[in-house]
């Protein structure tokens, strides 16, 4: 009953191109994903960087075509090994869910069922994609758990969710991600809801476990600190667009679109007790619909053209986009 | 410098109902806390979750009943006082608190947010309560035309504004703001830590500031406190706390600091193991089984208070070793 996805495929693992996801509320229409691509290679850590209503998340439930109503994937493809999962029947997608892309969610709590025990929940994912027995899989399910750093992990399977602590439930959550040995994993800000000491060994796993299982990773994050630390390449969103990509260390050491900049300027420096920068205003979900350059109304350095064009992509150097006019 | 709040000796403990055959058992939140603030500061109290550091603010202002030790402002003491004697003291002491989501009342206009606590305590005519509510939203950088609409039709950062002239209407002195702004984007966020400091140099406001982010507490406190298991263990101007931690526990806070510099990349986790239970504390020093520097000594008897430099306090036996580990830092 399993079967994965076998053909092989030179390229990147996911390749997603020109992704537009629109909501169709009774208020009218937002584009929460408008013209998205970028790549992702075998064994590489990409991270989607912005603020909420930017559509980074969106961007990742459409990967995994999870998107919900009245939202909807209205262009765009995108290629998993060479496949299109936007076109791939329910059945075949419910295969590759789970199983070659995982996804581990913020909330622990709210993603973990309260009334089952955690083994269960783990061994679940392994008897629907391996086919296995109840007790093979109970096995695997503790072997899992010792692997993401929870002590005595055969005594934990009989536990709930609420007798864990938070960082204990997202090390299950990982557990549940890695059973099926997944190809890409997708980590909707995993570590948000954690203390920054918590957040540190989650991180430092993630980090472990994506090198020994040459597991690629999709990071969704707003943090910018958990993004340097982790990504290869990252892609900073606003309303629906990529404004900026490139390769960590260009996107922090020279950062060119001026939201980056932006966004570095906002996180306080030690030492430094003068009032922080700001961006003013705030982002609007609709603001994309409109004419020209949809941050010009908090750019610190709005420019002409911006008004009535919307800037495009260009490369600045090998692998570095930006979208912006004055760039 | 004198004080308008004195903390001397605070105790919390919650009771909690055992289940599958265990016995009920004290949680000790707070644990002998002694904390200041000076009119016109910033104190910054920082730990991680389940610390006692929410339980503090709240028993300040009388939301939880102190088991023991005296919470006193301005000289007085609040820890005996009735619902209605400690009315007055409500308008000294307010609180932000951290989902402005859920600290509003949906079903009331931010106009009849703002006018309740006028109404409460008597501060203005009717008739001068609009100008009054304008002039409040005005020094958030509210519209005026905010009053009339409900609280879901603003972003988390102008709800948290609202939240802040709430709290502003009964031109308190002190007010405890407790994770103010965690649940924002961080563009927004940047903006509330700056209208608080604008407000506070405005109406010379004292502030408890407690987080869980050090690198903004370090940014907006006077000082920091910084608490585990429900003691303080370390307390000491901000920058000499930042520049000389003198506490393991510090250090691996500030450590923990993601940083937005990709050469940093890679650096081990600086801290292994999670928070112990409250119900069933370490022995000795409560932080010795996560501690790097952790000796036979740390096991057997907990490290008392020692003032270390003029106003730099820290409880560690271990002080003068704590820092080698933030050799990394630029």
């Amino acid at each position: 009953m399993y079967a994965p996805l076998q053909k092989k495929h030179d390229g990147p693992l996911l390749q997603v191109n020109r992704l537009k996801t629109y909501f169709f509320t009774r208020s009218g229409l937002v584009k929460a994903v408008d013209d998205v691509s970028f790549d992702i290679s075998v064994g590489e850590t990409l991270a989607l960087v912005g603020e909420s209503g930017c559509g980074k998340s969106i961007t990742s439930l459409s990967i995994l075509r999870l998107v919900p109503a009245p939202g909807r994937v209205v262009e765009g493809s995108i290629l998993f090994n060479g496949q299109d999962l936007l076109r791939m029947p329910p059945t075949e997608i419910r295969r590759v869910r789970g199983n070659d892309i995982a996804m581990i969610f913020q909330e622990p709590m709210t993603s973990l069922n309260p009334v089952f025990k955690i083994g269960e929940q783990i061994a679940e994912v392994l008897r629907l994609h391996r086919g296995i027995s109840n007790l093979e899989a109970l096995e695997r399910a503790a072997a899992l758990l010792e692997q993401v750093g929870i002590s005595a992990a055969s005594n934990r399977l009989r536990d709930y969710p609420h007798q864990l602590s938070g960082g204990q439930r997202q090390r299950v959550m990982i557990a549940m991600a890695l059973a099926c040995d997944p190809k890409l994993l997708i980590a909707d800000e995993p570590t948000t809801a954690l203390d920054v000491t918590i957040q540190a060994q989650i991180m430092e796993l993630l980090a472990e476990l994506a090198k020994d299982h040459q597991m690629a990773t999709l990071l969704i994050s707003h943090d910018l600190g958990v993004v340097a630390g982790n990504a290869d390449r990252v892609a900073v969103m606003y309303a629906g667009r990529i404004v900026e990509t490139g390769p960590v260390q260009t996107l922090f050491k020279n950062p060119c679109h001026p939201y980056t900049r932006g966004l570095l300027g906002c996180i306080p420096k030690p030492g430094d007790k003068g009032p922080l920068q700001t961006i003013e205003g705030q982002l609007h979900p609709q603001q994309n619909t409109a004419e020209g350059c949809p941050f010009r109304p908090r750019c610190a350095t709005a420019c002409e053209q911006g008004l009535t064009r919307p800037p495009q992509l260009r490369e600045l150097s090998p692998g570095h986009f930006v979208r912006c006019w004055k760039a | 410098m004198s004080m308008l709040l004195e903390i001397q000796h605070l105790k919390k403990s919650f009771l909690v109902p055992g289940h599958k055959g265990s016995k009920a058992a004290h949680l000790k939140a707070v644990d002998g806390v002694d904390l200041q603030i000076a009119a016109g500061e910033t104190l910054g109290l920082v730990g991680e979750s389940g610390c006692g550091k929410s339980t503090v603010g709240k028993l300040i202002l009388q939301l939880l009943k102190a088991d023991e030790g005296q919470i006193l402002y301005r000289g007085t003491n609040l820890v005996p006082l009735s619902a209605r004697q400690m009315r007055p003291w409500r308008r000294q002491i307010q609180m932000i608190f951290q989902d402005p989501f859920s600290s509003l009342n949906p079903r009331m206009t931010v106009g009849e947010s703002l006018s309740e606590p006028l109404n409460i305590h008597q501060l203005c005519k009717a008739a001068d309560r609009p100008e009054h509510i304008r002039e409040l939203l005005h020094q958030v950088g509210l519209d005026a035309a905010a009053a009339n609409r409900y609280p879901h039709e603003f972003s988390g950062g102008q709800r948290q504004r609202i939240s802040i002239a709430r709290a502003l209407a009964v031109q308190p002195e002190l007010i405890i703001a407790d994770e103010p702004v965690s649940a924002l984007d961080l563009s927004v966020q940047a903006q509330i830590i700056n209208l608080l400091r604008d407000l506070q140099r405005h109406h010379q406001l004292s502030f408890l500031f407690i987080a869980h982010d050090l690198a903004v507490v370090e940014h907006v406190s006077d000082r920091i406190a910084v608490m585990y298991l429900g003691r303080i263990v370390e307390i000491a101007a901000a920058d000499e706390l930042y520049q000389r931690p003198h506490h393991p526990y510090t250090e691996a806070l500030l450590r923990a600091i993601p940083r937005p510099d990709p050469d940093l990349a890679g650096r081990p986790a600086p801290l292994r193991g999670e928070l112990p239970s409250p119900l069933n504390p370490p022995t000795g020093c409560t932080f010795h089984p996560r501690c790097p520097y952790a000796t036979d000594l740390c096991h057997q008897q907990p490290p008392p208070m020692e003032e270390i430099a003029p106003g730099h306090q820290t409880r560690c036996f271990h002080h003068k070793l704590v820092g080698k580990f933030l050799k990394d830092r630029k």
